[in-house]
């Protein structure tokens, strides 16, 4: 496993030559962001398996859905954001007939910061969730990139949703050691007064978070939910069980993304006082992730800030 | 039930005569009813076909029945679910791609509707399909002259379709869509195209059904 300084989406690029390698059958479709999704990097080198259709979201899901009924095993990447404007088809071709189309939407959340709000993807993972068969992945950083992807091209059959980033890609999970299964949650760090669960590179904030906690005697569960769906309930439940709290912090919409999987998870097992972090509104540029993140309240700072505000109004 | 009778033919000469069946995903022949509200006319033919039992067409879209109100892979004989209009062809081309890059001799037929046209994935698909060279592909389209709110000319013109497809690269031919002769001598031409080719099939929606011929009546009670 190469770990290079790379952004996500280099990563994805990366990986995707090696696995063309290996997997004769392995096709990548792309709509006019062959460069930007890093997909080109497939097409330099399996230029006969590397479909780009144009600016054409509609017809990417659908082509990818033919070679997909045909017996190819194709990837369809693009940005997350007008992946979604794909639904319909994501949802009556690829979900309906269920079939082993892998969608990779790059650019989502706050990593295309200074697009601003009609490029920035923040309910992607919501609207992937609702359809039956279809499963969602999230991963961190690089390193989930590299534990997870391959696993999930070569092994995995049905139709995935891979949401990826831009550029700014922290180093989050590598010393950490886990192998990716879907439908695990990993537990990164042990904790028994609050569990956070996230997942995505603002995982980075909320590990961060985490130490500022410790420092105030607050010890905290970290859960990497990388698989949104299917969704690991035992995990869920043994630490809201554990914890008493638990608080949901992703670059996504509060309505129906990774907070809403959890609470839907821990309101029939074990219901818990929790916070959801996340946006509720639409994003708007700025010059880098990390001012969005001020100011959408999402960093280690403000996560902590939650975490203690959660806890005081339940422990008076 | 009118864009039901309107392609009857159509699917007729199609399945009797030129989709080739086959378990090889590559050598078979591949029928995509994009326009999917045309079940009836699919299910008839697959029941002659004998893939799926005949009493089952008269239990077509209750609850214990396998014939869902638009074509669905559950049922034998249906290569690809449709129902929402305007995703068949993206579908084909991505199939004939396929079949095309794994050297199959396998080809798609896809039957559309007119008033199908009018969305913009269509568009999509038929100028990458150009792209592609695809001379295994080859579309109906079931030129009835109605959509769903009415007439096509009160609705949307589309009289300059068979000028945008060929525009684009495709091979355009017409043709009477309720003569078998005029359906085969069209489809013979087809198979030699260098290039994908469209055949618009004029037709009349709820043709053979008085009640309902050229109207743009949705039922009828047969039997009332």
């Amino acid at each position: 496993m190469e770990l290079a300084d790379v952004s996500m989406r280099d990563a994805v690029g990366r990986l995707l030559c090696e696995l063309g390698d290996e997997l004769g059958d392995l096709v990548i479709v792309t709509a006019d962001v062959g460069k930007a999704t890093r997909a080109y990097l497939f097409g330099i080198k399996f230029p006969g398996r590397y479909f780009n259709v144009g600016i054409s979201e509609q017809h990417l899901i659908d082509f990818a859905a033919g070679i997909a009924v045909a017996g190819g095993r194709p990837i369809a990447i693009a940005f997350a954001m007008f992946l979604m404007r794909a639904w319909e088809q994501i949802r009556n071709a690829v979900g309906r007939m269920n079939l082993n189309v892998k969608i990779i939407g790059t650019h989502a959340g706050f990593s295309d910061h200074a697009d601003g709000s009609s490029h920035q993807s923040l309910e992607d993972i919501a609207l992937m969730r609702t359809i039956p068969n279809m499963s969602v992945v999230v991963p961190s950083d690089v390193a989930d990139i590299y534990r997870s992807l391959p696993i999930i091209v070569k092994d995995i059959k049905g139709p995935l949703y891979y949401r990826i980033g831009r550029d700014y890609s922290p180093r989050i999970t590598n010393d950490y050691d886990y192998e990716f299964k879907l439908g695990k949650a990993y537990v990164l760090e042990d904790g028994y007064d609050v569990a956070i669960v996230s997942s995505g590179p603002i995982l980075y904030e909320v590990l961060n978070a985490a130490k500022e906690l410790r420092k105030l005697g607050v010890n905290a569960a970290i859960i990497n939910l990388m698989s949104i769906k299917p969704i690991d309930e035992v995990t869920l439940e043994i630490y809201a069980r554990k914890c008493g709290y638990v608080v949901t912090v992703e670059e996504h919409s509060i309505y129906g993304g990774l907070g809403s999987a959890v609470a839907e998870v821990l309101v029939t097992k074990y219901p818990v006082p929790m916070k959801l972090l996340g946006t509720s509104t639409y994003g708007r540029s700025a010059k880098n992730v990390r001012d969005l993140l001020n100011y959408y309240g999402l960093t280690a700072p403000a996560v902590a800030k939650s975490v203690i505000e959660l806890l005081t109004m339940y422990r008076r | 039930m009118g864009s039901t009778l309107s392609c009857v033919e159509i699917l007729t000469v199609l399945l009797t005569k030129y989709v080739k069946r086959s378990s090889n995903p590559l050598e078979k022949d591949w029928l995509i009813l994009s326009k999917g509200h045309a079940a009836p006319a699919l299910y008839a033919l697959l029941a002659l076909e004998g893939l799926i039992p005949y009493e089952e067409l008269f239990k077509m879209q209750s609850i214990d029945s396998m014939l869902q109100g638009h074509p669905d892979t559950s049922i034998a004989g249906v290569d690809v679910s449709t129902g929402s209009l305007g995703q068949g062809l993206s579908i084909g081309v991505g199939i004939a791609t396929w079949i095309k890059l794994r050297g199959g001799s396998g080809r798609v037929y896809i039957v559309m509707g007119d008033g199908e046209q009018d969305e913009g994935e269509v568009w999509e698909a038929i100028t990458h399909a150009v792209v592609r060279k695809l001379s295994n592909l080859i579309v109906i389209v079931d030129d009835n002259g109605y959509q769903l709110d009415g007439r096509v000319c009160d609705i949307k013109p589309k009289y300059f379709m068979p000028f945008i497809w060929s525009t684009i690269g495709w091979a355009v031919i017409l043709c009477n869509g309720h003569s078998v002769s005029s359906l085969i001598s069209a489809i013979d031409r087809a198979l030699v195209n260098e290039k994908p080719t469209v055949i618009f099939a004029k037709t009349v929606r709820g043709k053979g059904l008085k009640q309902i011929e050229g109207t743009d009546i949705q039922r009828v009670e047969l039997w009332s």
